[in-house]
């Protein structure tokens, strides 16, 4: 409804009606149309006006617009209104009405203000889901419930609002008096916060973080408390499992055999472990916040952090099968040589390395030792090879002077001087042959094994026939009898076999017995890659006391009136087995005959 | 059917490039039984032969060898230069050279033959395999074979 009027106003009439009723709408007539809104400050001043102008009543118009006929009680209105008094009573009732008009006003806007703030307040608080948000009366008992509370606890809003918060309690914590013991802390200090375990509403028990807050009202009187309260069990679960990795990183850290050191990004060494403080000489309160080049040395410590701290991938590659060889420095200053295994640490502080030292002087000594000495050991066989050969080749020239003169001597001057001569000069010629056959298988033997021809697979059956064809003489003259097994087919050296077979067969053919000699080759598979030979013949057999001492260069056991020899074959033999992979030994009783077996590995065929 | 050559009348020259006294002695000695006449000159290492090859110094009027048997480990230059030398001169290169020596080593005697010699042989150890030897070069390069004429002078 609007009310209008018409008033003859000055400034502050006019002021107090514009700001606070209506619209002032001016006319040529001096008074002003006032235009009352639907506001309760407009309808108060209408009832005021109303009450003041009683029984001269301002027109109440509805909302046409001002007309010939409204006009005319205005100005009746404005008659009645002529006298001073009259003005004055308008006057304050207006003021009245404007004043009352005002406070209410005020008061409406602020309790507009506060709703409004309440609503957003409710809402907010109402759509929290992370947190339980809930308030309480001063006995404990839920009086607001939250979307997080909900979910939280498992309680609707309806199910719980009136019930005791004390249902949230562990049935311990009940018996206990916690949730009272809570209250009691909140009210007396205004806030109590607790980490503790909850009950959810199907009795499943979460880990709670709950801050509960007293409300007190200006005069002090315990309104209430507010509760906040937020699951923790999972950052509690976290918080566990990094206090176990933790511990047992560090144990770890403690039990490893070698020296570690974790450095940070910076180079800064973090944390190390026993074997670090034994090994550098320093207290662990000494390195820890030390640059890691003061116990590794320059140029090193830029390289550990430059590849430690690329990339945790990058770096888990580098450490894969990365040793890197060099040196400490000791707290006194001494170096020694280390091997460093680098990995990635990611932590809190961005990307930590683990580098696990390991002191190597002992090893790298022992590596060093052992190089020296198979340097020294490859010298000295060379020199003795070479020696071996020099010696026998060069020997042989002035022998060979020594045995041809002799023998010439011989041949020309046999029984044209007297006996003795003969006898002189025969001496001669035997010890020169003997000689000489010494130094040609020295000669053989130095050779033996060294043609460093390449493997190829052969048939040991042709390296048999081929010693054979060299033994056509001695096996004619015995009238032995050489027999032999299906071979197989091996990758080694022909030559060299057939050398062994020659050797083998060729001494069971010499140490006959009175028997007609025979011989027998045979080839087996040994459990393992390697074949067995055997050259078994119906000799004098060995004494197994002898058996080892055979295989000795230009050891014999017999004297050159029984059997001729220099005592080459067999150390031939073992040297050239031996070469080419094998082992060889003997098997044999005195009379009974004699099995002389070598192995020779099976290869690939090259 | 054969035409021998080292008739009286045309003895062979045979040039022995060798060190050793003992074995020239021995070289000598097999050839006293020899089918031909022989006229055995001896170098003692290889700067002489090579003097004597090309007739310098007191080899001035040496004949031109039918045959020469060369050491290999020689003195001052050793065989392997004189062979490779005598190789490559057009007018000693037809001159048979029969390698005569202790080494038996492959490497010698592949050296040898692709530089080569005509034949190569290792001393035998003992005497009489050396006077084998030496009667069988005889045998061989002076009579079976027929050696080239046209150079001699």
């Amino acid at each position: 409804m609007i009310f209008r009027g018409r008033f003859r106003y000055g400034q502050p009439l006019y002021d107090i009606f514009a700001r606070n009723i209506g619209t002032v709408n001016h006319n040529n007539t001096g008074l002003s149309c006032v235009h009352f809104g639907t506001s309760l400050i407009a309808r108060q001043t209408e009832t005021i006006a109303t009450r003041v102008f009683n029984g001269f009543v301002m027109k109440h118009t509805p909302t046409e617009p001002p007309t010939k006929d409204t006009r005319n009680p205005v100005a009746a209105m404005e008659g009645r209104l002529g006298s001073g008094l009259g003005a004055l009573i308008v006057l304050i009732a207006v003021v009245a009405g404007w004043i009352v008009q005002r406070d209410r006003a005020a008061r409406g806007r602020a309790e507009a203000a506060l709703l409004e703030s309440e609503e957003r307040f409710r809402i907010l608080v109402g759509g929290v889901q992370d947190y339980a948000i809930f308030s309480l009366d001063p006995q404990g008992t839920v009086v607001s419930w939250n979307a997080g509370a909900g979910r939280i606890k498992g309680y609707n809003a309806d199910e719980i609002i009136g019930q005791n918060f004390s249902c949230f309690y562990s049935p311990k914590d009940i018996d206990e008096g916690k949730p009272e013991a809570d209250l009691q802390i909140a009210a007396a200090s205004g806030r109590s916060e607790t980490e503790n375990w909850r009950v959810r509403k199907d009795g499943s028990r979460f880990r709670a973080n709950v801050v509960i807050t007293a409300a007190h009202n200006s005069s002090g009187r315990l309104l209430g408390f507010s509760e906040i309260s937020r699951d923790i069990t999972e950052r509690k679960e976290a918080e566990k499992n990094v206090g176990q990795m933790e511990s047992r990183y560090r144990g770890l850290l403690e039990a490893a055999p070698d020296a570690m050191v974790v450095v940070n990004h910076t180079g800064e060494i973090v944390l190390l472990n026993l074997q670090a403080e034994k090994q550098f000489g320093y207290r662990r309160d000494e390195l820890v916040g030390q640059k890691v080049k003061s116990i590794i040395p320059e140029g090193f410590a830029e390289r550990l952090v430059a590849d430690g701290t690329r990339s945790a991938a990058e770096a888990l590659v580098q450490q894969i099968g990365m040793g890197i060889e060099l040196y400490g420095r000791r707290k006194n200053g001494s170096e020694f040589p280390i091997e460093i295994m680098l990995s990635p640490l990611e932590s809190p502080d961005g990307i930590l390395v683990t580098a696990a030292i390991r002191d190597i002087s002992v090893r790298k000594n022992s590596e060093q030792h052992l190089v020296n000495t198979v340097g020294e050991l490859k010298r000295s066989n060379d020199e003795l090879q070479q020696f071996a050969y020099v010696a026998s080749h060069d020997l042989q020239e002035p022998l060979r002077m020594v045995a041809s003169y002799t023998q010439l001597l011989a041949q020309r001057y046999k029984g044209r001087l007297d006996s003795d001569a003969d006898e002189f000069i025969a001496y001669a010629v035997d010890g020169a042959n003997r000689m000489q056959r010494l130094i040609q298988d020295l000669l053989a033997y130095s050779r033996a094994g060294t043609n460093g021809k390449a493997l190829h697979e052969i048939s040991s059956e042709n390296a048999l026939k081929e010693a054979l064809t060299s033994l056509r003489a001695p096996i004619k003259e015995s009238g032995a009898v050489v027999t032999h097994d299906s071979l197989p087919a091996i990758t080694t050296d022909e030559t060299q076999l057939a050398q062994v077979f020659q050797n083998l067969v060729g001494n069971a053919i010499k140490y006959r017995s009175i028997e007609i000699p025979h011989v027998h080759v045979s080839a087996m598979k040994n459990g393992g890659n390697e074949w067995i030979f055997s050259v078994r013949d119906n000799g004098i057999g060995i004494d197994p006391q002898y058996f080892e001492r055979i295989f000795i260069l230009f050891q014999r056991l017999h004297g050159q009136e029984d059997f001729k020899g220099t005592g080459i074959g067999l150390a031939i033999c073992k040297k050239i087995v031996e070469h080419l992979g094998g082992r060889i030994w003997v098997e044999s009783q005195p009379e009974k005959g004699s099995s002389f077996c070598f192995t020779l590995p099976e290869r690939d065929g090259q | 059917m054969m035409e021998l050559i080292g008739t009286d009348a045309t003895p062979i020259e045979v040039l022995l490039v060798e060190d050793s006294p003992g074995d020239v002695r021995l070289t000598r000695e097999a050839f006293k039984d020899a089918k031909v006449h022989i006229n055995l000159h001896v170098a003692q290492d290889g700067a002489e032969a090579m003097d004597f090859l090309g007739r310098v110094g007191k080899h001035v009027n040496a004949p031109r060898p039918d045959l020469i048997l060369l050491d290999l480990n020689l003195p001052k230059k050793d065989g392997r230069e004189v062979l490779e030398e005598i190789k490559e001169s057009p007018t000693l290169k037809s001159i048979p050279v029969v390698i005569l020596t202790t080494s038996a080593s492959e490497t010698d005697i592949l050296r040898s033959y692709r530089l080569h010699a005509n034949c190569y042989i290792t001393k035998p150890v003992d005497l009489n395999g050396f006077l084998n030897v030496v009667r069988s070069i005889d045998n061989f390069w002076l009579s079976v074979v027929k050696l080239p004429r046209e150079a001699r002078s």
